[in-house]
């Protein structure tokens, strides 16, 4: 068993709080993503279970034994960094034996050792050169061969493809899904592309200042974000926030009265300030009629969707995603329709908690069908 | 049916290109007439001088073949002078990397003083070698010098000893000096290096199991194993050559006990009036210095 928990973890560097009371609990075999953006405590987090950092208070445990004063070398776990840290004056066969050989193995089993994982990551043609005479790509799958050659219990991986083209990238990705597939190892993986978040993981842990916003599936971090950060963090363009009143069972924004459903939400949900959030899917952009009157501001076609950015009288812009072909021009006059199905309201704070009572979102879906 | 528009062939250079390398040898002139003039010519002279029997004072004499390069290679001076350079540039070229490397290793870490200690290290190297060796002096000599006192209270010594005027305590005692003077220059170039290691490679090792001394044997060193093939290459060529430090020291005694070829030249030329002589040795001390300068050559070739 290899389950990785987060006991009341804190971490400051002098008078700085990276993290405060860090409690994550990543299961036998998860692929869980540490995603948000720089400085969110992401990397602190997952130096400290390396060992690279040690935490200013709390418990790490990796199969349920506490790791705090277990060096890395000790914690069988591998870690592949961002800019692969090969030796760069050992070649690629070196490089990937190197933790068997300071493991005292000996040289026949360090071979077939390497020889194996060179044949899993296909490095078998590279296995005598040296690390500067491989492309990117390769030099990355040899920190994987180096990672993986020793079988450890636990896979570290911080931000290991941004240094690759976008290309190659996508690529990476679907080893790295194959490569845990197969291996079924537990993998936390650090990352500040949200892309790479929700496609490879299990479970994704979003941060942000230190703390832990939402640990949830990719699903459940995209459909019922935990708060305005989250919302406003995941998808591409992320999720609109309008500030505006509840009223009964309508939601004013700029005298528009868009209607909600009130059993739909927590009872916390009072009459006052609050803050609706819609995915740009879920805005509709219409000629005439009842709703919303906003003005084009820029129309994105970026081939297969058009991403539509609109400003409402007030000032305040909404992203919109529609089809492809639709023809809209900078500054015409548009009326706004919010699907209720997409609806979503937080508290008006600063960082609002999401009101919705958590109904699957395909029943809610259905419901409005 | 269209015609597709080529440029006409062209022959040479366009009249920009012509320009532009007008303008890069007018540039790079003022250089090469400074560089004719204080190398070139010197050097080209000092091969004239060495077929000559010339005496200083009157820079006159007459033209005597390869008689003072066969003096060179029969008289058995210049071959002890030879020896005496090579113990001198050993010695004092290996103690300057130990105590420069160890040094630069302790300065990388990361303690209070580290800034402070970094700008002291280097005094001993800006210091003007006269007033070093004026103090050294003092401190080696056998009547009042603070060393041999130092010695004497602590009951190494009973008798107060001759440093630099016996053997082998001179050479003993300019090996010692020269390694003083020069290793700030191993410790500002290894440090230099030590800090673009990058700490990935020492955590990566951490990961791979690797404890301190295997990092430094795994990460650090081949790290440093181009800087230091440079450093020993460029100190080797100047300790080879130094002058004012041994003449000022020993001016090359006891008798010609710390007389590298640096001092053999300055005597035959200035103390012997024998010119003619003396460029032969200085050719033949280049032909030596010839053989690190083209290991330099090719090494930092090899490197860009």
């Amino acid at each position: 068993m290899a389950n990785v928990s987060f006991t009341n973890v804190r971490k400051s560097f002098g008078d700085f709080t990276a993290l405060e009371s860090l409690d994550l609990e990543i299961h036998d075999g998860e692929f869980v993503a540490l995603l948000g953006p720089s400085g969110c405590g992401k990397s602190t987090t997952l130096r400290m279970l390396a060992g690279l950092e040690f935490p200013t208070s709390g418990d790490i445990s990796i199969g349920g034994r506490v790791v705090n004063d277990l060096a890395p070398g000790k914690r069988d776990i591998a870690m592949v960094f961002q800019s692969y840290a090969l030796y760069p004056h050992m070649t690629v066969g070196e490089n990937i034996a190197y933790p068997l050989k300071k493991r005292g193995l000996k040289k026949p089993e360090r071979d077939e050792a390497v020889r194996r994982a060179a044949e899993l990551l296909q490095l078998e043609p590279l296995l005598n050169r040296k690390p500067k005479q491989l492309s990117g790509g390769q030099q990355q799958r040899v920190a994987l061969g180096r990672a993986l050659v020793r079988e450890p219990r636990v896979f570290l991986l911080d931000e290991p493809l941004s240094n690759l083209d976008a290309k190659l990238r996508s690529y990476m990705r679907a080893e790295l899904i194959e490569l845990h597939r197969r291996l079924g190892k537990t993998m936390v993986y650090v990352t500040h592309d949200q892309l790479e978040a929700m496609t490879m993981a299990d479970r994704i842990v979003v941060m942000h200042g230190g703390r832990v916003q939402q640990f949830d599936t990719p699903d459940a971090v995209y459909n019922r974000p935990a708060n305005r950060f989250v919302a406003g963090f995941i998808g591409t363009p992320p999720m609109n926030q309008i500030e505006g009143t509840v009223q009964g069972a309508t939601f004013v924004v700029n005298s528009h009265r868009q209607p909600i459903k009130r059993e739909a939400f927590a009872a916390s949900l009072v009459d006052g300030p609050a803050v609706m959030g819609v995915r740009p899917e879920f805005v509709g952009i219409h000629d005439s009629g009842d709703g919303l009157p906003a003005t084009v501001r820029l129309a994105e076609n970026t081939g297969h969707e058009t991403i539509v950015t609109l400003e409402l009288p007030d000032g305040a812009r909404i992203m919109s995603r529609v089809e492809a072909g639709r023809k809209l021009s900078v500054g015409q006059p548009v009326i706004l329709r919010f699907d209720p199905a997409g609806i979503h309201l937080f508290e008006a704070t600063e960082n609002g908690a999401r009101l919705n009572l958590d109904i699957p979102v395909a029943a809610t879906l259905s419901q409005s069908a | 049916m269209t015609t597709i528009a080529t440029d006409p062939p062209r022959n040479g250079p366009s009249p920009l290109e012509r320009s532009y390398s007008r303008l890069g040898m007018l540039l790079i002139a003022p250089t090469i007439v400074v560089f004719s003039a204080v190398i070139v010519y010197p050097l080209l002279a000092a091969i004239y001088l060495s077929v000559f029997s010339i005496y200083t004072p009157t820079l006159e004499g007459e033209f005597v073949g390869a008689d003072n390069y066969i003096e060179m290679l029969t008289g058995g001076v210049f071959w002890s002078s030879l020896l005496t350079t090579l113990i001198w540039t050993v010695g004092t070229l290996s103690l300057q990397i130990v105590f420069g490397v160890g040094l630069a290793l302790l300065l990388h870490q990361n303690i209070w003083f580290r800034s402070l200690a970094r700008s002291l290290v280097l005094f001993p190297y800006f210091l003007s070698t006269v007033v070093a060796v004026l103090v050294w002096r003092w401190l080696f000599n056998d009547l009042y010098g603070a060393l041999n006192h130092g010695l004497m209270q602590v009951g190494i010594i009973d008798m107060p000893l001759d440093w630099l005027g016996s053997m082998p305590n001179a050479m003993i005692g300019v090996i010692l000096v020269g390694a003083w003077k020069y290793f700030p220059f191993v410790v500002i170039a290894v440090l230099a290096r030590l800090q673009t290691i990058p700490e990935n490679l020492y955590e990566a090792a951490r990961i791979d199991g690797a404890g301190p001394i295997a990092r430094f044997w795994d990460v650090t060193l081949p790290q440093l194993r181009s800087v230091l093939t440079v450093i020993i290459l460029l100190r080797a060529i100047w300790d080879f050559k130094e002058f004012d430090l041994l003449y000022l020291l020993t001016g090359g005694g006891p008798v010609t006990s710390t007389q590298t070829l640096s001092l053999l030249v300055y005597q035959e030329a200035f103390s012997l009036n024998r010119m003619g002589q003396a460029a032969a040795y200085s050719v033949g001390m280049m032909l030596v210095m010839l053989v690190f300068m083209i290991l330099y050559i090719r090494r930092t070739k090899e490197e860009s």
